[in-house]
């Protein structure tokens, strides 16, 4: 410590971290407690090594979190507000007299409560259809997420696949990461003829080929497949091969993109 | 190839803690949104149960809730105290299947240098972290994840990895002095 003040700004970096102990952590704690610029000097430390959290394997929250969540609040807000009791019924006393204006009154709160209930359904259906969308999306989120790690990563390899002859021409390219079994296609070809779609396959280096989308392209339009094979297969080559509409369970058609893995 | 797309034009998070504060649902499901999937990861790594990692997850956007009023953005990033609560609420729930771990982490006021509210700057921070660690040697890389994600201290990494203390305590000063020069904008 110099004047009470740590003498290595690593100290706060250690601190945030949770390595200190004993001695070295109470003495930071005591100081900060009383000295503004260093408390300053933690809570950066502290955002520093916040930032390690990033370095964590993506895991998207669970699909229902938001749900309860939003229930949980909603539930809360209610709890602070008023309740409704069922009041016990009386014995016809000074009001009967206004039984004939309570009637059509009686009335119009039937309406609304049909009103309310129709409007409840609604907002339920709408509730649903939200939710349904926020599941895709953060579908969509974690499939991206995948996608830029794989991008990122230093075993990801990128194949490029040529036109062979007498075949439409074409060009395009995978990037594939073995021991994550995804692969990404980005590619373009000229229209599938009408009774064909293109193929897409990972050549193993043991084993069959293995499809990995089918597609039929469209004029001057850029194909792009994303897909997950079975993780650590490794890829001899890649090809996309002409076959009957839908697509076949093994090659049949001629090959027209082909790509090795060097 | 791009991935990401876009422009960002969504609230500040210090307008969102606005939001909230004035009660509006909306306004934590955005937060949720921006910010759920960063806690579910460290969530995750640290605790490796789903169960537990979902009830965290939960309560700490309930947490918010309740007292956003407290939250003062002009001093603090939203995102940093979200992951100091995540990080510190998981290592207890470590903690109290192994009490000998260690006594309560400190929450304090977070500042972080990056703004983390687009899904685009998270994924360059994400990238930029994953890369400043995986640069670190590889005894001082495990030294921070061991501290980090599990909660450990000098003391109790060199009992784990059977290192001298005094090893353990160089790996990690050089470890977090490297990852200061790094990670600094």
């Amino acid at each position: 410590m110099n004047n009470g003040h740590p003498t290595r700004e690593e100290d706060f970096d250690l601190y945030a971290l949770g390595a200190l102990e004993g001695d070295e952590k109470r003495t930071i704690e005591t100081h900060v407690a009383d000295c503004a610029p260093c408390a300053e000097k933690l809570a950066e430390a502290q955002g520093r090594m916040a930032m390690i959290a990033l370095a964590a394997p993506y895991s998207p929250p669970p699909a229902g979190v938001k749900e309860k969540l939003m229930r949980q609040i909603v539930g809360s807000s209610t709890g602070r507000g008023g309740t409704f009791a069922v009041m016990p019924s009386k014995q016809p006393g000074v009001f009967a007299g206004w039984l004939w204006a309570l009637v059509p009154l009686s009335g119009g709160f039937a309406c609304a409560l049909v009103f309310l209930w129709l409007h409840a359904l609604q907002l339920d259906s709408q509730i649903e259809a939200l939710n349904n969308r926020a599941q895709e999306q953060d579908s969509q989120i974690a499939q991206q997420r995948s996608i830029i790690d794989m991008l990122g990563a230093k075993d990801t390899v990128v194949v490029s696949l040529a036109e062979q002859k007498l075949q439409p021409l074409g060009t395009a390219r995978v990037l594939y990461n073995a021991k994550r079994g995804l692969l990404v296609y980005n590619g373009t070809l000229p229209p599938a003829p009408a009774d064909k779609s293109y193929q897409l396959w990972l050549v193993p280096t043991n084993g069959a080929p293995i499809s990995a989308g089918v597609f039929e392209s469209s004029e001057g339009g850029t194909d792009r497949i994303t897909a997950q094979v079975p993780a650590g297969t490794a890829a001899k080559a890649f090809a996309v091969t002409l076959e009957p509409r839908g697509g076949k369970p093994a090659p049949t058609g001629p090959f027209v993109l082909l790509g090795p893995v060097s | 190839m791009s991935v990401i797309t876009g422009t960002d034009s969504r609230a500040s998070d210090a307008a969102l803690i606005q939001r909230i504060v004035g009660r509006d649902e909306s306004a934590l499901a955005e937060a949720y949104d921006r910010y759920a999937g960063m806690l579910s990861s460290v969530l995750n790594r640290i605790l490796r149960d789903t169960q537990a990692a979902e009830e965290i997850l939960q309560d700490i956007f309930f947490q918010l809730w309740r007292t956003a009023a407290n939250f003062d953005a002009s001093r603090g990033s939203l995102p940093g105290w979200l992951m100091v609560i995540a990080r510190n609420r998981a290592i207890s729930r470590l903690r109290r299947h192994n009490p000998a771990m260690g006594d309560e982490l400190v929450e304090n006021t977070v500042v972080l240098q990056s703004n983390l509210e687009s899904n685009v700057a998270q994924q360059q921070m994400i990238g930029k972290v994953k890369g400043a660690l995986e640069n670190l040697p590889k005894e001082q890389r495990a030294a921070i994840e061991l501290a980090y994600f599990e909660g450990l201290t000098h003391s109790e990494i060199a009992q784990r990895t059977g290192d001298p203390l005094g090893t353990v305590k160089t790996r990690l000063r050089s470890a977090v002095e490297t990852l200061k020069r790094n990670l600094n904008p």
